[in-house]
């Protein structure tokens, strides 16, 4: 990882994402229901709250230093 | 748990798949933090040498002034340039403590966000692995079970 962080962070976001779709072909019960309803989408709300929070600031902190430059 | 139609392989990938996160995320916020504090060293390196250079042409400026006053009528002494030179370091150093501000209210506000998502990898992700691996467990003994005899 050598971009933005934030980018990183959408990044494994991304494959995180692919990881969970690829497991939910094969794990279809109702346990799977439960897991994704709870435990996934609270994971995955909170990764994008955090990660759209991280953007902004490191547009506002790349903002500062090109406005102060020179 | 033998209702549980579940591949073993599948939810053992999507295990290994969140321990990965966990770890790349925590590199992301920390390079996150790093990067903030690094913009902040910067922008206060930039607000003290912009009080010097404010402090040195508004010192200039006294002194042309002061040769203003005593300059023959007929051959005045122009400080506009020095006039100007002081305000654009006074313009510079304001911008800089405007982002200063911005930037001191913008973290406060992403510290909570921070903090919860930390607190989401480093308690929460731990607990749904292990909620996995104990899944993978059940679902390995009941496969056992069903297995025939040899």
């Amino acid at each position: 990882m050598t971009g933005r962080p934030d980018q990183d962070g959408e990044q494994q976001l991304r494959l995180l994402d692919d990881a969970w779709e690829k497991a939910s072909q094969h794990w279809l019960d109702g346990t799977a229901r439960q897991f994704g309803d709870g435990h996934w989408a609270s994971l995955l709300q909170e990764s994008r709250g955090y990660l759209e929070a991280l953007r902004k600031l490191m547009d506002t902190l790349d903002a500062a230093e090109r406005d102060t430059e020179g | 748990m033998t209702g549980i139609h579940a591949d073993i392989d599948a939810l053992e990938e999507l295990r290994e798949a969140l321990v990965r996160y966990r770890h790349a995320q925590r590199e992301v916020a920390g390079r996150g933090a790093d990067r903030i504090r690094a913009v902040r060293a910067s922008l206060e390196a930039k607000a003290l040498h912009g009080q010097t250079q404010l402090a040195l042409c508004q010192a200039e400026f006294g002194a042309c002034q002061d040769r203003a006053a005593q300059a023959d009528p007929d051959d005045p002494v122009d400080c506009s340039g020095y006039a100007r030179a002081a305000e654009q370091s006074e313009e510079r150093l304001e911008r800089i403590r405007r982002w200063q501000q911005r930037i001191d209210a913008e973290a406060s506000e992403f510290a909570g966000r921070a903090s919860r998502f930390l607190g989401l990898l480093d308690n929460d992700l731990p607990r749904v692995e292990q909620y996995l691996l104990a899944l993978i467990a059940s679902l390995e003994a009941a496969r056992r079970v069903q297995a025939p005899a040899p």
